[in-house]
């Protein structure tokens, strides 16, 4: 569903990702690890289509259609969400009327009409519940004056209201207490089915306790160092990146 | 002192004439008019050279011979309402008070909401110890070319104690080219009153309205006074409101600029008794090549005062905004609290935001603060919302829609905060933004 070929990303001149490939399919979820500066957000920002983000190399497809053609609301129409590392704060705009603005825009993309004001607020209260969030924070502003734990449950309540097809999670588990982790991390397996597919990406091996993986990625130095089943989480929990860092090849011949 | 040039002077000395021999009032009131405009002649209209005058190029408006408007009907369906909000309405095509277009409600006792030039006939002692007398009314040019030149306007007289709930709705509406109409509003609130005022200006052409509204406040009285200023895109309009206050009243102000050519109001406000409490709220969208300049003096003269101003702008293509605001505590204003905000919002890289925000401190016990601050819509904010599916130009509306909407959520008149939400989401091009109601 998402296939990532030969991906070279530049930023302000500088090589970021120097050549990814990754595929996910339909029902999977995969999660990409690696220290700060691998290159783990201009992944989820390439696919969601920030700008100032430059495809030097490759192609990213998403069910077939070529991703980096389109700008960045088609995206989300065609199923894609970004699920913030920082999401932002948006004063004057309620979260309620973003969110349904959003869920609109999607529709008409699809040639459906504008939904039904008791649907939607039937889906925004079920949805609700599934992140523990409160009523009153729809009637706030987006983000604003949300505490770390709330931004973050608001990013997994958009994803439970718009329903992608598929989600990158931009280390969503980042300062979050335990108790917040689990209501996050339920969430995510809520939505997991198999039309649906995950790109988790975390520095820490703690958010896959809760969301458990297909396949592990090892980001390193812009590119995939390592890939395997969910067992290379644990085992980066317990030997650290600095593995890769010492010397690339090391961690490739501990493994075989 | 210079000679003012004679191409220039001629016009209004002749409309001055005419007028004179054309008015019968009170001596007083003749004399007003004299001085205005022995000082206006002096002075002439202002130019660059002069601090206050630097960023406003008049040279479009001293080009034009300035006539008096003749009658012209008017196309009622355009005159705007409160939607079905009971008001007190008072219309004036072209300068003159329409009564056909008017609705005043009963008035209990001594109060009395009239057309000024009426009341000068019927009630000359309730105008002539109040006209003219705001300070700050001297020496600014179309402060004097209003008092010289009205030939009616509003007079709004509360005595002691009233509370007149019904908004009182002032509408002047204008059609013509090179005409000028200087509409004067006297609003006089004595101790203890409490009054709703929504004044609009607006019409078809590039006629100029040169409004001037002295606003009187009396001690413990509450006013609302709201200034819709929707002039056609070829007109100007060069307001100026003069406001008192007296010990512990409170006056919110709302200045909404949306239209014409080139647009300033100079709002002077004079915190003349303890426990005054202000709040100016300033909305002003600008376009094409509109420019709309807002200049504010804030004067606290007692203690204990509070004001409040916050002045926005939203400005696309190649149009310019000043904001110029001075808060000046005197000495013995001690324990006063004044805040400033202005913040300007840019839609587009030839748009220009001028802001000067000023303080003059002389006590030493205050709290006062300003900030100014101008930029375009925030990237990170709009790449949010398209990456949720919403398309650029809904995402960008619905940012420039939140800055502003601030402004209009100050604004209690439901129905006039209502209508402005409807009017900036047409602007903006956005359905209408419905409250989400469960």
């Amino acid at each position: 569903m998402l296939e990532i070929r030969n991906l070279h990303v530049t930023v302000e001149g500088r090589e970021i990702l120097k050549g990814i490939d990754l595929a996910i399919h339909p029902g999977e979820t995969h999660a990409i690890m690696g220290p700060n500066g691998s290159g783990k957000s201009t992944l989820a920002n390439v696919i969601a289509g920030r700008e100032g983000y430059i495809v030097t190399q490759g192609e990213i497809l998403f069910e077939g259609k070529n991703l980096l053609d389109m700008d960045p609301e088609t995206r989300a129409c065609e199923g894609l969400f970004l699920a913030f590392q920082y999401p932002v704060e948006i004063p004057g705009v309620a979260n309620l009327y973003f969110l349904k603005a959003a869920v609109n825009a999607v529709r008409k993309y699809r040639g459906e009409s504008s939904v039904d004001a008791m649907d939607f607020w039937e889906l925004v209260n079920e949805r609700m519940a599934l992140v523990k969030m409160d009523e009153s924070m729809l009637k706030r502003s987006v983000n604003e004056g949300f505490s770390g734990g709330e931004k973050k449950r608001n990013e997994i309540f958009q994803m439970a209201v718009l329903q992608p097809r598929f989600a990158v999670l931009d280390e969503t588990d980042s300062g979050l207490d335990i108790d917040a982790l689990k209501v996050v991390a339920d969430g995510v397996n809520a939505l997991r089915s198999p039309e649906r597919g995950f790109l988790v990406i975390t520095h820490y091996q703690r958010l896959l306790d809760y969301i458990v993986p297909d396949q592990v990625h090892v980001l390193f130095n812009g590119k995939i160092a390592r890939s395997g089943g969910k067992e290379l989480a644990l085992e980066l929990e317990e030997q650290g990146y600095a593995l890769y860092n010492e010397e690339p090849g090391r961690a490739r011949r501990a493994a075989a | 002192m210079t000679a003012v040039a004679p191409l220039f002077s001629d016009p209004y000395r002749q409309r001055f004439a005419e007028l004179m021999a054309r008015r019968r009032e009170p001596d007083a009131i003749a004399k007003l008019r004299r001085a205005a405009f022995d000082r206006f002649e002096k002075q002439g209209l202002p130019t660059r050279q002069q601090e206050a005058w630097r960023l406003t190029d008049l040279s479009a408006l001293q080009a034009i011979g300035w006539q008096r408007p003749g009658d012209v009907p008017v196309d009622t369906g355009t005159l705007p309402t409160l939607d079905k909000t009971p008001t007190h309405r008072l219309v004036f095509v072209n300068g003159r008070f329409a009564p056909g277009l008017s609705r005043l409600r009963d008035l209990r006792g001594k109060t009395l909401i009239a057309s000024l030039g009426q009341a000068l006939l019927t009630h000359p002692e309730l105008i002539e110890p109040h006209l003219d007398r705001l300070p700050g009314l001297k020496n600014q040019p179309f402060a004097d070319l209003n008092t010289a030149f009205w030939e009616d306007g509003v007079l709004i007289y509360l005595p002691h104690g009233t509370v007149v709930e019904t908004p009182i709705h002032l509408i002047f509406h204008t059609t013509g080219d090179s005409v000028a109409v200087h509409p004067r509003l006297l609003l006089v609130m004595e101790a203890q009153t409490q009054a709703t005022v929504v004044v609009e200006y607006g019409g078809q052409g590039r006629y100029l309205h040169g409004p001037l509204a002295e606003l009187a406040v009396g001690e413990g009285a509450v006013l609302d006074y709201h200034q819709l200023q929707e002039e056609a895109p070829g007109a100007f309009h060069l307001g100026g409101i003069r406001l008192r206050q007296k010990r512990a009243s409170q006056a919110n102000l709302h200045l909404i600029a949306l239209g014409g050519q080139l647009a300033r109001v100079d709002l002077d406000a004079l915190l003349d008794g303890e426990g005054a409490r202000c709040q100016i709220n300033g909305l002003t969208l600008a376009r094409n090549q509109q420019f709309s300049d807002v200049h504010v003096r804030v004067e606290h003269a007692q203690p204990h005062g509070t004001s409040e101003q916050v002045f926005k702008s939203v400005l696309d293509d190649k149009a310019r905004t000043v904001f110029d605001g001075m808060i000046h505590v005197r000495q013995h204003a001690q324990k006063t609290d004044a805040r400033q905000t202005n913040r300007n919002l840019l839609l587009s890289r030839q748009a220009q935001a001028q802001a000067n925000p000023r303080l003059e401190i002389l006590a030493d016990d205050v709290k006062c603060g300003h900030g100014s601050s101008t930029g375009f819509l925030d990237p990170d904010a709009e790449f949010y919302l398209r990456a949720r599916g919403i398309p650029v130009a809904q995402a960008r509306a619905l940012l420039v829609h939140a800055f502003a909407n601030d402004s209009l959520n100050r604004i209690h008149l439901t129905p006039l905060r209502e209508r402005l939400a409807r009017l900036l989401a047409g602007r903006l091009a956005l359905d209408f933004l419905e409250e989400e109601k469960p």
